[in-house]
């Protein structure tokens, strides 16, 4: 089994490869070139420009740029010297083993031109639990429903009930999502007043400059009105999740429909009927455990989306997180921000694809990892 | 109908209603009729079988593919996927209650615990994500109410008793991690696991290579003896039949076409498809002949031949043949019941006829 | 039963009965069709596929010709309550507004929507077409010849979709286009990043044909490898290709909506399906419902069309389908 994911750790490398030098690829496309990219920022100090000039090696050929941002080359080397980190030992490895501390492969993401010198991974950090809270609730939410449709649908295969879940299905699929925001903005908060249009809090909780979703002062007032604070952030999420789960619901519902159907379909249902086992069980023991699969083996498929978010529900709703974020560093020209970004959510992918495969093979018994 | 006392017994009558009289008949199949409601019609798979089995005893029922055998054996374990079958009418007598009116959940107890099936395809047969120890004991634990101990170490010996090794060892595998005849063992297990009254054999050896299926015919005769379960055995090998039951019924195009004890029907053939069936198998003293077939084919279920749905493809036939079909009845002189007009008084000598005919060109062909 | 000539072709023993009896003098002919017309035949009695396919035609020919039979150009000015003279075709009309009109700007809601319907379209049809042929092209190579060659294609291609679609079309849009560009321009971008899953599918369906016992026989009687390709194995991979490029569509449709609705398309002036429901945002608050409501739904129509023709699609080219 280690050997299963050694192996297939070892061939994501080239993948991760080529993903770098194609996000580098964009900053190269970027009118001005990468200088103008990192340190465009008028806001900048001459000494903090300098500094990330260095870091970054401004001034120095591409392929020593692209190895700069990669944390593999050591700025302060010269000539072969700078794949050497200042101990003596190989740039790329970590810092506490005496490697270098500047780039990717240190978690060195750079600094965003756009908020004030500010860490890419302090800006992420920041943005990331809002959307972690947002689509980890919708998340659990439509696989539940998933599930629960799938099965439905299933089994009741061809009556009335499956007729009307499909055509849910069919409808809900064809919405685009953030069309759909724009539809419960409509409904509900432009025309019926209950939900907010947008945001994360409600600026009228408390009107202090510095009361935003993750500052002190949220938190403060947070222990002392919790209801209320979690009411608001409950009437926030509501609209966004159910945007967010009618889309999704309707995708992952077929899926485990045509896999439950398969499985029903399968001899050993019949065996376990022969045997005398209630029809319940048949189905959520026999039936289901064969079905959930391939439909376990796709979470892991979607455990990027926990870290990109939805773009397009994010935007709708104006929810500060992760989408958000992304599309407003586009267009303000943050190349820092939308390169680590890039970053973080190829590593994901790729990890996510390793994860799928993993607990496909720990999860059927069929499979040996040859 | 006459009823011998001390050998297997067909009824034809739906003339006769409630319990069979005679406590030692375990199983009673009256009139039974399937159908499966289809896009292009309806298919009468099964239309009008009739057969008993009594305690103990061996019935194999034969039959080419398609001519509702099966479907006959998943009818009275009531497994049909009911939306497009139907189970239109009969009656199914096991051990004195009608199988048709009991409630489905009575039914399962039935199932499993009374009568047990051992399906065809081993391979497929068993769920491939638990253990063979799981899938054996959940049956066990169903049925005889005891813990999951208890269960596991009955499933041991079960496991035993169909002649697998190591059966500690077994019980945690997987049913990937074994051979197609160590599984149908496992499914044989599975099946006497809960001491059922009978144990229907779907075509239990035919996905089987052929030294495995002696085994295993072997084993399922061994354990009917030592459990004193009655055995419904479903083939269309002549000779599986042939080796393993006392009584056997021929079936073609949803119906009982002879039936009797075994010697009789393969011996002396009365019915002109069991006579076919048996010319067909290639023999020695046949070398140098052209392999005797029933001419024609099965016919197709949307358009079945008016009267006697043998009569396309019968030697023997004339018109009396397409216009009714023929009842179940006894020979005279014999313990065989056979569905011909050849055996009514009028043509006893329509048979004589044509076999010296058949004989003529027959040794003609030799020439 | 169907005329045709002087034949009458019909399709069950039945009806063959039927119409012999009433006419005995007939000649009877058996007609094979090939795998094509089979499955054009199953496609036409699927009832989701005509939904499907009546749905999106009309949605084509809305897009195609509704723009002619409209009273204003797409992006022009008339204030509401007054009759006037008409450029094409020339002619007098009071007018209305029947899905309304924007804020602020008042442009006619249902022009911008069927000059929307038509300029999405276009372009996704044509990016999809585009992107189907790369990706044909790609993926049949890189399955038949396997090798060096197909790992290098596929881990640019595992490479490239390991970034999410989204941001490969943003960030492609902002820098490129700068957020004004022409529906040609936006039209490429999402062909260059859309072929990837089609190059996927086809080299999946390209590794197991090229095990067929045809394509051994056609080297042997010395087929050259391109030939082989084309002639003889992209023809039998069509069916999920073509599947597949029917959903790229609706795929197309919905990104572009997106693209635009955040300002990375197509110049605001152009109505796009997305390109409208930028500006409808800010309206929503004001009550102005229907400038965003209409073109949505025509997305959805559209997209639901597609899905349903998709549907039928599969179930038609089903190789495993009777009749």
């Amino acid at each position: 089994m280690t050997r299963y994911i050694v192996r297939r750790l070892v061939g994501a490398i080239p993948t991760l490869f080529i993903i770098s030098i194609l996000i580098y690829g964009f900053v190269l496309l970027a009118p001005g070139g990468p200088t103008a990219a990192f340190a465009m920022n008028a806001k900048m100090t001459a000494e903090s420009r300098a500094l990330i000039v260095h870091r970054w090696g401004l001034d120095q050929p591409i392929p020593v740029q692209y190895c700069r941002w990669l944390g593999v080359c050591n700025p302060d080397g010269q000539g072969l010297g700078i794949l050497v980190s200042n101990s003596g030992v190989p740039y790329f490895l970590p810092a506490a083993v005496g490697g270098g501390n500047n780039g990717v492969l240190h978690l060195d993401l750079g600094i965003s031109s756009s908020k004030n010198g500010v860490p890419v991974t302090e800006v992420i950090g920041e943005h990331f639990p809002r959307t972690l809270m947002l689509a980890g609730v919708a998340l659990v939410v439509w696989l539940t429903l998933a599930l629960l449709l799938g099965v439905i649908s299933a089994v009741k295969r061809y009556t009335k009930i499956d007729g009307a879940i499909t055509v849910f299905n069919y409808v809900a699929y064809s919405f685009p999502t953030f069309w759909l925001g724009l539809l419960l903005i409509i409904i509900f908060s432009s025309a019926l007043g209950w939900l907010p249009a947008g945001g994360m809090w409600d600026v009228k909780l408390d009107p202090a400059p510095g009361f935003y979703f993750g500052s002190s002062e949220y938190w403060s007032f947070f222990s002392q009105h919790p209801l209320a604070v979690l009411a608001d952030l409950a009437s926030h999420l509501i609209l966004p999740v159910a945007t967010l789960v009618a889309v999704s619901v309707a995708g992952d519902s077929r899926f485990v429909r045509a896999s439950m159907i398969d499985a029903l379909r399968q001899d050993f249902v019949r065996t376990a009927g022969a045997k005398g086992v209630t029809e319940r069980r048949v189905i959520f023991k026999h039936a289901l455990r064969n079905a959930l699969l391939p439909v376990v083996t796709n979470i892991g498929l979607e455990l990027p989306f926990l870290f990109t978010g939805a773009i397009a529900t994010e935007t709708v709703f104006s929810w500060p997180g992760m989408g958000k974020l992304f599309i407003d560093s586009v267009g303000k020209f943050d190349y820092p921000v939308v390169m680590g970004i890039s970053v973080i959510t190829a590593l994901l992918v790729v990890g996510g694809n390793l994860l799928a495969d993993i607990v496909y093979a720990i999860v059927d018994p069929r499979i040996s990892y040859g | 109908m006459k009823q011998k006392p001390d050998q297997a017994d067909y009824q034809t009558g739906s003339t006769v209603s409630g319990p069979p009289t005679d406590p030692e008949i375990l199983l009673e199949v009256r009139d039974l009729h399937t159908y499966f409601h289809v896009m292009d019609g309806t298919v009468k798979a099964v239309d009008g079988v009739d057969f008993s089995l009594k305690r103990g005893e061996t019935l194999g029922i034969v039959g080419e593919s398609g001519c509702g055998k099966s479907v006959t054996a998943l009818t009275i374990m009531q497994l049909l996927d009911i939306p497009p079958g139907e189970i239109v009418s009969g009656e199914i007598w096991f051990d004195g209650r009608d199988l048709l009116s009991l409630p489905p959940e009575e039914m399962r107890h039935v199932r499993g615990a009374d009568i047990a099936m051992i399906f065809q395809e081993p391979m497929t047969s068993l769920n491939p994500v638990f253990t063979i120890g799981d899938q054996i004991s959940e049956a066990i634990i169903l049925h005889q109410h005891v813990g999951k101990k208890e269960a596991m170490a009955r499933a041991i010996d079960s496991l035993k008793a169909v002649g697998i090794n190591a059966p500690e060892r077994r019980v945690k595998q997987y049913p990937h991690e074994m051979s197609g005849g160590i599984r149908q063992r496992v499914m044989i297990a599975m099946a006497l696991s809960c001491n059922p009254k009978l144990v229907i054999a779907d075509e239990p050896t035919t996905a089987l290579d052929v030294t495995i299926q002696a085994q295993i015919l072997e084993l399922i005769k061994k354990l009917q003896v030592d459990t004193g379960a009655a055995l419904l055995l479903i083939t269309h090998d002549l000779a599986v039949v042939a080796e393993t039951v006392q009584n056997v019924a021929v079936m073609y195009a949803g119906r009982v076409v002879e039936a009797g004890p075994v010697e009789d029907v393969l011996l002396r053939p009365q019915h002109p498809y069991t006579l076919g069936l048996l010319n067909s198998i290639p023999a020695l003293h046949k070398r140098g002949r052209q392999l005797d077939v029933i001419k024609g084919v099965v016919p197709n279920p949307f358009r079945m031949p008016p009267g006697c749905k043998f009569a396309p493809r019968c030697p023997y036939a004339w018109d009396r043949c397409s216009q009714g079909e023929p009842s179940l009845v006894e020979i005279p002189g014999r313990k065989v019941l056979s569905r011909c007009y050849l055996h009514t008084f009028e043509a006893a000598s329509r048979r004589a006829d044509f076999d010296r005919a058949a004989v003529a060109t027959v040794s003609g062909g030799t020439r | 039963m169907v005329e045709s000539g002087g034949a009458r072709v019909v399709e069950t023993p039945e009806a063959l009965e039927e119409l012999l009896t009433a006419h005995p003098d007939y000649d009877v002919q058996l007609e094979s069709l090939n795998q094509r017309q089979l499955a054009w035949r199953r496609f036409k009695r699927h009832r989701m596929a005509r939904l499907g396919s009546s749905m999106f035609l009309t949605m084509v020919i809305i897009g195609i010709v509704g723009p002619q039979l409209l009273p204003f150009e797409k992006n022009s000015y008339v204030p509401s309550n007054q009759i006037v003279q008409i450029g094409r075709p020339p002619m007098v009309v009071p007018y209305f507004h029947p899905f309304g009109e924007t804020t602020q700007l008042q442009y006619d809601v249902l022009t911008l929507v069927v000059n929307g319907i038509g300029l999405s379209l276009l372009i996704s049809v044509c990016a999809t077409f585009i992107a189907t042929c790369i990706g044909t092209f790609v993926g049949g190579i890189a399955g038949y010849f396997g090798g060096w060659l197909d790992t290098i294609l596929m881990r640019i291609v595992d490479a490239l979709l390991a970034m999410p679609l989204i941001y490969l079309i943003l960030v492609a849009s902002e820098f490129i286009g700068h957020g004004a560009a022409s529906w040609f321009t936006v039209m490429l971008i999402f062909a260059l990043i859309g072929w990837l899953q089609t190059a996927r599918l086809v080299r999946s369906v390209m590794l197991s044909l090229r095990e067929e016992d045809y394509v051994d026989a056609a080297r042997v009687a010395g087929v050259s490898q391109m030939r082989i390709i084309f002639r003889h194995l992209l023809p039998n991979a069509l069916s999920p290709i073509i599947v597949a490029a029917t959903l790229s569509i609706a795929a197309f449709i919905t990104a572009e909506a997106f693209v635009s609705f955040v300002g990375y398309g197509i110049d605001p002036m152009t109505p796009t399906l997305g390109n409208i429901l930028n500006g409808a945002q800010e309206a929503i608050n004001a009550g102005n419902w229907w400038w965003a409501v209409f073109p949505g739904a025509a997305i959805v129509l559209i997209v639901l069309g597609i899905n349903f023709m998709g549907d039928g699609l599969q179930d038609a080219l089903d190789p495993r389908a009777k009749i």
